[in-house]
């Protein structure tokens, strides 16, 4: 059933920023030419600089360039790449591309676009955990019907219950439903937000699980029937529903836990012949139940945090299985050693309910030093895009153990700069300072919760920074002279100071 | 050189004097010897009683968001009227209530003719997507609202009367 090995040459990457990125190198550091792909918004980002080939697909809203399968083919034709790397997000999770991919004589660096379909429906997932052995959460099997049919399936399980898309993932078409009274409305919702995400509006529910824990198994299979895990991430850390911190080992998992789950990873993904890299999403409930969630059929954005503990490169690993070669290891040869943790830094201000903040990035000092690495897609004078996900970097530490680590990461985090747009960094801050998340007590509330309710007292220097400002604004107006004083001249001054800096004020609201 | 710089709600008077390459700064009435220099682009280091600080400084309407190594902390500053003593600071006689930034005024707490007591929230400007509550610098009567909710409003703008 295997094809012979055959070495690829040249690999297109369909995708932006970091993930782009970071197959970009994996390609340099293997001898394979790269060929980035763009958008009008993209010409100047990190991903076309960095690699050896660039073309041009279209304009800047994402259906219209990066969801352009026909466009993409063409591009991979057009430069003769043998491959085509999906990256995350836009079209990885997609089975027509695979195959449309595969119509073309390309290799499709991924699962196989049967694989992809079968995982990427939730409930035939759902099916194929049970049918595998692995428990699930309580819930429906197939999508549901009418408002009539959802209002009765979620009263046989019992409220609470989770509304979820079929076709979904990233938290869109995702509704927590307290009551039978909130279920019409919650149901509307998630549909049109599902319709909205991904072009189908079916649905399913899944009984709450009460105070669960987010913990996937990474899994990797190649073309000859063998998969290994590669243990788990903890990913509880969340805000609507998507993830901000991830790290390994989980802090809440035994050692008799982990065999478990990834054993069960193992099963389902050999039961559906799995290739490439994936992985498998489990909820973990009080008790230290797990429940299989859904799959991801892709690389995952956290899997720095799976490489740094296990000494793997996860993206060359896939090239290599895509190549037709067998994994070069057995899973008894698989090592989690010391403990990573990965903070996603995302254009968003944590202080004003995760609003995205689009914008020119003035300056940028990225961590370095002992165990330190700096995933990004940006550098600075960049545009940030109103158009993409908003993701800058990830910055992931990995050290001797979990206190270390954190310890690290704080370290790092201090040593971040991101001026221009407002980042997620500021919180990473609060979070990492919290002695629930020290001690590796939180569930997926916590920053709802626990951060909201319980906040760590933080010394400010106040006065330092108010000096150091009162300084800045008086060496401008030194040398902005003459100038009337007073407070509107103040204020025009300032937009002096910045054009003459070169910079550019952010004008809003 | 006199500026009213806002932050944390709370506005306080700053002198800052040049003084043989070295700032001398007096906050709110307390004094600090600063060493400011340069580091490229944006960045600045500040040695304060030898304790060393690295600020990075990015403008904002009205002000900056002074970046410091745990904490980003957003600083209002307007020069102070023709360097007299703030009306904010003075115990007695009315205080005029100023804009310390560009923004918009979002909410009014007060009402004329209210007692205030010192802190409490007068109002909310909102600058850049930003909420900001306005706490009375002192204790006293509202004696005149000079804004109404909605209203567009410059840096420096009266705001308020408080006796």
């Amino acid at each position: 059933m295997s094809a012979p090995p055959r070495p690829l040459r040249k690999v297109l990457v369909a995708n932006r920023g970091e993930i782009a990125v970071r197959v970009v190198r994996a390609c340099r550091e293997l001898g394979i030419a790269s060929v980035a792909v763009y958008s009008e918004a993209d010409r100047a980002a990190l991903h076309v600089r960095f690699a050896d080939e660039a073309v041009a697909i279209g304009p800047a809203p994402s259906p219209e360039s990066y969801l352009r399968s026909d466009r993409l083919i063409d591009a991979a034709l057009r430069t003769g790449a043998d491959a085509v790397h999906p990256g995350y997000g836009f079209l990885a999770e997609n089975a027509g591309f695979a195959r449309a991919c595969a119509d073309a004589g390309l290799v499709f660096i991924g699962p196989r676009p049967e694989t992809i379909a079968l995982m990427g429906e939730k409930t035939s997932a759902r099916r194929e955990a049970l049918a595998a052995g692995v428990p699930v959460v309580p819930g429906t099997f197939e999508p549901l019907g009418d408002e009539a049919h959802v209002l009765s399936e979620a009263a046989r399980l019992g409220y609470p219950v989770m509304l979820k898309a079929a076709a979904g993932g990233g938290g869109k078409g995702l509704r927590l439903v307290a009551s039978a009274a909130e279920l019409p409305s919650a149901l509307a919702r998630a549909r049109s937000e599902a319709q909205g995400a991904f072009g189908d509006d079916r649905v399913y529910l899944e009984k709450a699980v009460e105070r669960p824990r987010h913990v996937e198994i990474q899994v990797l299979g190649d073309a000859h029937g063998h998969v290994v895990h590669l243990f788990e991430r903890e990913c509880s850390i969340q805000r609507r529903h998507q993830k901000l911190i991830e790290e390994s080992p989980s802090p809440l998992l035994t050692p008799a836990l982990r065999a478990r789950m990834g054993s069960l990873a193992v099963a389902l993904a050999q039961r559906v012949g799995y290739l490439g890299a994936g992985t498998l999403e489990f909820l973990v409930g009080a008790e230290g139940e797990p429940y299989f969630l859904e799959m991801n059929t892709r690389l995952q954005v956290e899997h720095p945090v799976t490489e740094l503990v296990t000494g793997l490169d996860l993206v060359k690993l896939q090239i290599s299985v895509a190549q037709g070669e067998p994994l070069p290891f057995a899973q008894e040869a698989v090592l989690q050693r010391g403990h990573a943790i990965e903070c996603r830094v995302y254009a968003e201000d944590p202080d004003a309910g995760f609003l995205p903040s689009p914008g020119r990035i003035l300056a940028l000092r990225a961590p370095a030093g002992p165990g330190v690495r700096d995933d990004s897609g940006v550098y600075e004078g960049w545009q940030v895009p109103i158009h993409y996900d908003s993701l800058l970097s990830k910055l992931v530490v990995w050290a001797g153990t979990r206190a270390e680590a954190i310890a690290r990461l704080r370290r790092a985090v201090s040593e971040y700069r991101v001026l221009g747009v407002r980042t997620t960094l500021p919180l990473f801050e609060r979070v990492l300072r919290h002695p629930a998340f020290v001690a590796g007590d939180f569930d997926t509330s916590f920053l709802e919760t626990a951060l909201r309710q319980e906040p760590v007292p933080h010394p400010r220097a106040l006065d330092v920074a108010v000096a150091a400002a009162a300084i800045h604004a008086f060496r401008a107006r030194q040398t902005s002279r003459p100038q009337a004083p007073g407070p509107a001249a103040a204020a025009s001054g300032w937009r002096r100071a910045a054009l003459r800096e070169g910079l550019q004020t952010r004008l809003g609201g | 050189m006199l500026f009213d710089a806002t932050v944390d709600g709370r506005t306080l008077r700053v002198e800052v004097r040049a003084a043989n390459g070295r700032y001398a700064v007096v906050v709110d009435g307390r004094p600090l010897q600063v060493d400011l220099v340069e580091a490229g682009g944006a960045f600045a280091s500040l040695l304060v009683d030898g304790h060393s600080h690295e600020v990075a400084f990015e403008p904002q309407p009205g002000g900056l968001r002074v970046h410091l190594r745990d904490d980003v902390v957003a600083v209002g500053l307007a020069d102070a009227a023709s360097g007299a003593a703030s009306p904010l600071r003075r115990a007695s006689g009315p205080a005029r209530v100023l804009a310390p930034m560009p923004g918009r005024v979002v909410r009014l707490l007060v009402a004329p003719g209210a007692d205030a007591e010192a802190g409490q929230g007068l109002l909310v400007i909102e600058a850049m997507k930003m909420e900001n509550e306005l706490k009375a610098p002192r204790g006293g009567r509202v004696l005149e609202l000079a804004v109404r909710e909605g209203q567009a409003v410059e840096a420096g703008a009266l705001l308020l009367v408080i006796a």
